[in-house]
């Protein structure tokens, strides 16, 4: 299986160095993209001397826009799975493994941290955000999920080519609309559990205010997403491929 | 006829084309909130016009019509100087990416690295 490593990276000259050091021992580095999604500092340098392919952003798009580069560029090339990995640390390689034996059962596998098994410390408030949000997203996809805010997940060939037409781009909320898009176009999710780090930058909802803030965004595009038809993007690309499959 | 009923008709037309444009992948989620809210106060206002009635009483405005041309006037300006700030950065944005794609196209046409 050819497999495909993305690494959205925004300004993370301070992590990103360590964290390819430490996925070259358990992934050919040749099959790791790094999107520097518009970097002020030295992310682009450090990766291109670290020996990884390398996709620049002239501006920032943000993870949602990142992650579409990347599934194009993993369509153009073949690749039959594509797992997110980020660029602060807090995904462990060694659990590339694990999430990729999935592959093959479900088109989306997801790295969990609240799963059985998994673990991540965490705050009263981010724990009972997350819960609401994967109960939400869990009723869309029909498929007990806990942790639908994790990137750590992988991608296999039905969800490249779709997510390479249509990848949600909105802030924050990439991950959940990325998982009811998928459920919504008949691709199967599941997940296992992994054990994450702390992430070394700020969490992006700290205080009681900012995780309800957060949660109502995140509800809001749920809603949004369940109202909405499929993206043009995606539909054009059934037509086609409807067109090519008939004799 | 009752002006009231057209006030409600046009107000759920609003609604319609924000929810068509929404459903369509037009409008993204970023605008959609304003938008939303505008059409549901509209529907809001012309189905219970008393709503108005009490405002303009509280705000000492005689008559209540023209409270609704102030607060309109407001929100419509509020929008458009939303508008001029995306415009803006959007055309920074525009700016920076065509200087990348002609720094590479010099960098590839040279031959150098």
């Amino acid at each position: 299986m050819k497999t495909l490593i993305a690494i959205p990276a925004f300004n993370e000259e301070e992590s990103i160095g360590a964290v390819l050091a430490d996925l070259a021992s358990h992934h050919p580095l040749e099959h790791v993209i790094v999107i520097d999604d518009g970097s002020r500092d030295a992310t682009f340098d450090i990766a291109h001397a670290a020996g990884v392919r390398v996709i620049r952003h002239a501006i920032n798009l943000g993870v949602g826009g990142a992650m579409g580069s990347a599934f194009k560029f993993a369509a153009r090339n073949q690749y039959d799975a594509v797992v997110q990995l980020d660029a602060d640390g807090q995904h462990r390689p060694e659990f590339l493994s694990t999430l990729l034996e999935g592959i093959g059962r479900t088109d989306i596998v997801i790295g969990s941290r609240f799963a059985a098994g998994g673990g991540f410390r965490s705050t009263w408030a981010r724990r009972n955000v997350q819960r609401v949000i994967a109960w939400t997203v869990s009723a869309y996809t029909r498929t007990r999920l806990t942790d639908v805010t994790s990137g750590f997940r992988v991608s296999g060939p039905d969800a490249i080519r779709l997510f390479s037409e249509h990848y949600p781009v909105e802030y924050l909320g990439d991950t959940v609309e990325s998982l009811v898009l998928a459920s919504r176009q008949g691709l199967t999710i599941s997940e296992v559990p992994v054990i994450m780090n702390e992430r070394a930058g700020g969490l992006p909802s700290q205080s009681i205010v900012r995780a309800t803030l957060y949660t109502g965004r995140i509800l809001l595009i749920l809603v949004l997403a369940a109202f909405r038809s499929a993206p043009p993007n995606v539909t054009a690309m059934k037509k086609r491929v409807k067109r090519e499959s008939a004799p | 006829m009752n002006p009231q009923i057209l006030a409600i008709i046009l107000s759920v037309i609003m609604l319609v084309i924000v929810l068509v444009l929404l459903r369509f992948y037009f409008l993204p989620e970023k605008y959609a909130v304003i938008w939303l809210v505008a059409a549901i106060a509209a529907i809001v206002l012309s189905v219970f016009p008393g709503v108005l009635d009490g405002i303009s009483r509280f705000f000492g405005i005689s008559q209540p019509i023209n409270l609704l041309f102030v607060a309109g006037f407001f929100v419509v300006l509020l929008l458009l100087m939303q508008l001029s700030l995306e415009l803006a950065r959007t055309r920074e944005q525009l700016r920076k990416v065509v200087q990348s794609i002609a720094a590479d196209m010099e960098r590839s046409s040279s031959g150098d690295d």
